[in-house]
């Protein structure tokens, strides 16, 4: 919780700033103006907080023309999050009923649907394939994106674990972790969904609880805890899980260079950056060809905070753009640590450059390692 | 500002020009854009005041959307206020009489490089720091690095005749651009050729080159290149005084030396800058250079430039406090809580002199600063064979917002005053734009009136960013 206080000093002091993170802005990038800029949401707030001028319906959706990629940070001098006060902001509009529409429908779909896609939740996890093996039992929080969206990134991860000797647990009653409502300034309807899966991963018998997705890894192990609702197991993404298994993984080589784009979620607002090289590097055989913005100079993929539900031409350029940086390096493979940032890029991506999510490329190593020995 | 009938005349006209996602009347809009980076305009923000804002905002994709917009503008005699990066230090983008704010950030295309006569040509919206990460890419660098690079824009930079930290051996933006695409305000597009020297009459691009949006719009530019420096190299040395710190500089540029840096800080800017971090004399004076360059042309640059330093009294202090400077040169353009507080206020007039009255403006103008209630500080930088600038750099707190604009505008009266007193000008890299509009006509003396008639001529319906420059102020 940041004092008011605080938040009137930060507010201030990046509406005084001469815009010195502007230029890594990827919305900054996506609409080249000066108001969905880190310094122009800050003057926006600035202006609320000392009484100059109220927020009107147009500074709502500035508000909302946010990723909460906190690329600004890594620019910041005197470390002001954006990010976390655009949230908090996002908190207050809520709390009014002044979200945008595209935001309250989007809060009805999951709490209709408990995902955010609108999908059935009957079919969230039940299509993927378990064996029932004595390993160690892990439970696997599948995520939205990866059971709806990107079901061979899910499906890998299973049997990718399995491979590895583990014993894979789902259970059919996750629902969506929070991570779209509570980055949108819903807390209260996504700290139902923190309560209810509190409830439902502490009954599973596993030793730990394993997350491919960073959107539910930050949430789980920072929202979930900070406002008292706790894991009893504890929580790992899976780039950790796998370096910690790094000698049991799969190896073989390649036709062609990998680079690494690190989720926001993942590598920003958890500080995960090494985990996923050490893998791509183990199972691949070669180092990652960085790309010129790379860990926390990384640019975001266009997905997160509600930007691709209320302005999805914008999201893709940014996706576009990212693809247009991986590109740059050579690289025949563009992997992430995240389905979501995987479904983005992968969708503003052509034949020259695959886009696989971590679990995926260790499987595509594993199978093609098969294929030889075979 | 524009009546409602004439505004949404314009509106509907310019609407069909860009589209509508390319305009806006949003107040929310013209907040956000209304601002550069002019600390009296910062301030004021601070304290809750609300600037003068355009009627609309326009953001033009292409130079001939950029031509009909001024052709309607021009029709309706609308005043333009033209827009770059917005990081400017003088309100240049204030739109002090409303109108239309032509944003050009989305002219941000960097063209091909010509890498047989090593020049990039570029739109007029890209960002420093793009274009400077485009070319490195190609083993050049622009040689232009101000130290708002991150924010500030090509238009931005030739609009203001802009100088980076390195201008010794660079040269400043005047220098580096040979080539220059622009709109008339009556819409006609004109181009000068990008040749490196010519001999057919006067050189119009220099015409434009500092003209701050109030002849036209620069849209198009093309910029020298350089091979990235096989090195970098740094040196510190301590002076006792000004007058011997400025004398070693002198003598360096004499002896045919051209250091890519060179920076001499007076005793209250050397503590505050580097007390905290290194030893060196109480009161003295810190020079900090940078070499560019083969590393066998460096040795010889350097220990030539050292000798000439110790010969006039100086302390060599090693790389470190002039690297530190380079690696941390961004840092002082952040805010600060304590920068940020209350009604506080600090500027810098970045004047410039000849070697001969150098030293005469620097004590004249900190006398009369210092007599206003201002904390000045100051460093020589951006110097050359015969003479340079100084960054007469002050700091100000006052009891309310009254008091702390009307302390604010004093300095700056007695500053400039000072400066022209003693032979100085007024600006060397930040430009005029608001701050320092109304002396210019003192500044540009006789030749104001040359200026004026320019002005009548391009831009007889005085459309163009009006009240910049001396120029269509309105009563």
């Amino acid at each position: 919780m940041i004092e008011p206080e605080k938040i009137a000093e930060q507010v201030r002091m990046c509406a005084a700033c001469p815009k010195m993170c502007r230029h890594v802005c990827p919305t900054f990038f996506a609409w080249r103006s000066d108001a969905p800029t880190p310094h122009g949401r800050a003057l926006l707030m600035h202006q609320d907080v000392v009484g100059t001028r109220d927020i009107d319906e147009r500074g709502v959706e500035v508000l909302y023309q946010c990723l909460e990629c906190s690329h600004c940070l890594t620019w910041c001098k005197p470390e002001i999050d954006i990010a976390t006060l655009v949230e908090i902001k996002r908190r207050s509009l809520v709390s009014k009923n002044r979200q945008p529409t595209g935001i309250s429908e989007l809060v009805s779909l999951v709490k209709d649907n408990h995902n955010p896609f609108g999908e059935d939740h009957s079919k969230r996890n039940n299509w993927i394939k378990t064996k029932k093996l004595k390993g160690k039992k892990i439970l696997y929080f599948t995520g939205c994106t990866a059971a709806y969206r990107e079901k061979e990134s899910a499906q890998d991860t299973v049997s990718l674990l399995e491979q590895l000797g583990f014993s894979v647990e789902l259970t059919p009653d996750e629902w969506c972790c929070g991570s779209p409502l509570l980055r949108t300034g819903n807390q209260e309807a996504g700290l139902e969904l923190a309560a209810h899966n509190v409830d439902v991963l502490n009954a599973v018998d596993a030793e730990e609880i394993l997350v491919t997705c960073p959107g539910c890894y930050r949430v789980l192990t920072t929202d979930y805890p900070e406002n008292g609702h706790e894991l009893n197991k504890p929580i790992r993404h899976v780039s950790e899980f796998l370096k910690h298994e790094l000698n049991k993984l799969p190896t073989g080589s390649l036709d062609g260079g990998v680079t690494y784009h690190d989720p926001c979620h993942l590598g920003r607002h958890s500080d995960v950056y090494d985990a996923p090289r050490e893998v791509i590097k183990r199972v691949s055989g070669s180092p990652i060809v960085e790309m010129e913005r790379t860990r926390d100079n990384a640019m975001c993929c266009g997905n997160g905070a509600g930007l691709r539900t209320l302005f999805r031409d914008y999201a893709k350029k940014i996706g576009a753009e990212r693809i247009n940086q991986a590109k740059t390096t050579n690289a025949k493979y563009l992997v992430t640590s995240c389905p979501f940032c995987k479904e983005m890029l992968d969708a503003q991506s052509d034949d020259t450059l695959t886009v696989l999510d971590l679990p995926e490329f260790v499987m595509m190593i594993s199978k093609g390692r098969d294929v030889k020995t075979d | 500002m524009l009546d409602e009938k004439s505004k949404k005349k314009a509106y509907e006209r310019i609407l069909k020009i860009v589209g509508e996602e390319h305009i806006t009347v949003q107040e929310t809009d013209k907040i956000l854009n209304a601002h550069d980076a002019w600390p009296l305009s910062e301030a004021k923000i601070r304290a809750g005041e609300i600037l003068q804002l355009a009627d609309m905002i326009v953001f033009p994709g292409t130079v001939e959307e950029v031509s009909k917009t001024l052709a309607v503008a021009n029709e309706m005699k609308i005043p333009i206020t033209p827009v770059g990066g917005g990081a400017g230090t003088c309100g240049g983008t204030v739109p002090v009489y409303g109108g239309i704010q032509l944003d050009l950030k989305r002219l941000n295309k960097i063209y091909e490089i010509d890498h047989n006569s090593m020049l990039v040509r570029v739109q007029a919206g890209v960002v420093g720091i793009d274009l400077e990460e485009a070319v490195n890419r190609h083993g050049y660098t622009t040689g232009h690095t101000p130290t708002s690079l991150r924010a500030s824009n090509i238009g931005g930079f030739i609009a203001t005749r802009s100088g980076g930290s390195m201008s010794s051996l660079y040269g400043k933006i005047e220098d580096l651009t040979l080539g220059l695409q622009l709109v008339l305000p009556n819409g006609s597009i004109v181009e000068t050729k990008a040749v490196p020297r010519h001999s057919v009459g006067p050189d119009l691009r220099q015409l434009f080159i500092g003209s701050e949006g109030t002849l036209g719009i620069i849209t198009e530019a093309t910029l020298r290149l350089f091979p990235i420096p096989e090195e970098r190299r740094f040196r510190s040395i301590t002076f006792p005084d000004v007058h011997s710190g400025l004398e070693a500089i002198r003598k360096i540029f004499r002896v045919g030396i051209l250091p890519s840096v060179v920076r001499l800080y007076d005793p209250e800017d050397a503590a505050l800058s580097f007390s905290m971090h290194f030893e060196f004399e109480e009161g003295h004076c810190m020079l900090l250079l940078a070499y560019d360059g083969d590393s066998k042309k460096i040795d010889i640059d350097e220990q030539q430039s050292l000798q000439i330093c110790l010969d006039e009294g100086g302390v060599d202090q090693g790389e470190g406090p002039s690297k530190r400077w380079w690696e941390h040169r961004y840092d002082m353009y952040y805010p600060t809580r304590l920068t940020t507080g209350g009604y506080a206020i600090g500027d810098t007039i970045d004047i410039v002199a000849t070697y001969d009255k150098l030293e005469n403006v620097y004590h004249a103008m900190k006398e009369a600063m210092e007599a206003e209630d201002a904390v000045v500080m100051s460093h020589f930088s951006h110097m050359y064979q015969n003479g340079g600038s100084i960054y007469m750099i002050f700091f100000t707190s006052q009891p309310d917002a009254e008091i702390a604009w009307e302390t604010y505008k004093r300095i700056w009266d007695v500053g400039v005053a000072a400066c022209l007193r003693e032979g100085g000008t007024m600006s060397h890299q930040h430009g005029v734009g608001l701050s320092r509009s109304t002396y210019t006509e003192d500044e540009l003396g006789s030749s104001f009136s040359v200026l004026k008639q320019i002005k009548d001529v391009l831009d007889p319906n005085g459309i163009m960013n009006p009240g910049k420059l001396g120029l269509g102020v309105r009563k």
